[in-house]
């Protein structure tokens, strides 16, 4: 796949400019093969995290509704909550539950850059590694 | 506070089913209700709002991505954009005041839902491009619908803009992301919707962080928030894919206006 101007003609424009037809079919193979792998990965990552996250939340709701009390104004952080969690407190597992929530895009994103690495399309390791960079930048920063 | 648990959990299983048929995070529809009636402060509804468009994406994917209907290629290009503007935003955000932020995104989205009300009228088959081609089946037409995009330049630029503005405002910046696909790099609606679903999550977790390292997540608004919109999230793609897209455009174009009219008010207050 290339990113061609707008008005290549279309049939031959997704090989990439490739001659000669069994190529262009051995590549659109390639890259169908690839798509599929990628939809996969997407898939799984995101029903592993939701799962995860879900039954962390809901977890904790029960625990909460067994011991009730206060529960503090804002999320821990991963340590932390994990020793909560440990210590059967709710918050722990609201904090991990949320944490989860939000680190499963990251997983599907660093996962998509091992997938385009296995099928050798370096153009879009390189855009999702952008991607993944600029996502744990944003981490970085905001953790600090 | 049972009854307020409950409250904030049925707001996010709507907003969550709005927001993933539309392709957009829900946040526009979860900030101002649990602040104007349930008397959430904004802070904390900002940082519930951060969670609850990471949550629609991730579950409307589970169906958007099964039925083949996200373009995850075209939707990875576009995240670089995206993030990279919401990287940039924490930058800005220093630099821009708030309220010409917010005005300035008010008519953004007038001009998105006005482009979207105008298309409706003279709506042009979509074609392959050669350029990050998709196809995929129509449910409520039965038809297979194959494309590809256009101008991918400006659909770059502009969904940095959208980045940008959505690090600084938190939202997710779908409002802004589905309607650059569908009006200017020619992505079929659902296909725009599903794509910009796909894409808004990595965008809101790229900026999740600070809103959790400034505690403005507090469990007890976050946690309904996010399993009200696991649960409609679920439904929501189901629900489109049986709805024509003439009828998604409409809806679209009615919420538009009402985030328009949002911002408005947050920009004149």
């Amino acid at each position: 796949m290339s990113l061609r101007p707008r008005e290549e003609p279309k049939a031959a424009a997704d090989t990439g400019g490739t001659r000669g037809t069994a190529r262009a079919a051995a590549h659109g193979a390639a890259r169908s093969r690839e798509a599929a792998a990628i939809d996969r990965l997407v898939y799984r990552v995101l029903a592993v995290g939701l799962v995860v996250s879900a039954a962390l939340l809901v977890t904790g709701m029960v625990v909460w509704a067994v011991h009730g009390g206060r529960l503090p104004g804002s999320v821990a952080g991963p340590w932390r909550a994990t020793r909560q969690l440990v210590g059967l407190q709710p918050e722990g597992f609201f904090s991990l539950g949320l944490l989860a929530l939000v680190l499963t895009p990251v997983v599907r994103v660093a996962g998509s850059v091992a997938v385009f690495a296995k099928e050798r399309d370096w153009r879009y390791v390189l855009i999702t590694s952008g991607v993944l960079a600029a996502m744990i930048a944003g981490l970085v920063v905001g953790a600090g | 506070m049972t009854l307020t648990f409950a409250l904030i959990f049925l707001t996010a299983v709507v907003a969550g089913l709005v927001g993933s048929m539309l392709g957009i995070g829900g946040a526009l529809i979860v900030v101002p209700v649990i602040t104007l009636f349930l008397g959430v402060p904004m802070k904390v509804a900002i940082g519930a709002s951060i969670v609850s468009v990471i949550a629609t994406s991730s579950a409307a994917q589970l169906v958007y991505v099964q039925r083949g209907i996200t373009n995850t290629r075209l939707g990875m290009v576009l995240e670089l954009a995206t993030t990279l503007g919401a990287i940039a935003g924490g930058v800005t955000a220093v630099l821009i005041s708030p309220r010409l932020l917010q005005g300035l995104f008010a008519a953004l989205l007038l001009w998105a839902a006005w482009g979207m009300r105008r298309r409706s009228a003279a709506a042009r088959p979509e074609s392959p491009t050669g350029l990050l081609d998709g196809s995929f089946l129509d449910r409520a037409t039965g038809e297979t619908v194959s494309y590809g995009a256009r101008r991918l330049p400006l659909g770059m630029a502009l969904s940095f803009v959208a980045g940008n503005v959505s690090g600084l405002l938190g939202v997710g910046g779908g409002a802004i992301k589905m309607p650059v696909m569908n009006l200017f790099m020619g992505i079929p609606l659902k296909a725009a919707i599903a794509t910009s679903n796909f894409t808004i999550g990595v965008t809101a977790a790229t900026s999740a962080a600070i809103y959790f390292g400034k505690g403005y997540v507090d469990p007890v608004v976050a946690v309904p928030t996010a399993l009200g919109i696991l649960l409609g999230a679920q439904i929501g793609p189901r629900l489109a894919a049986r709805l024509r897209s003439q009828t998604l455009r409409l809806l679209m174009v009615l919420l538009l206006l009402a985030f328009a009219v949002q911002m408005a008010v947050r920009a004149a207050t």
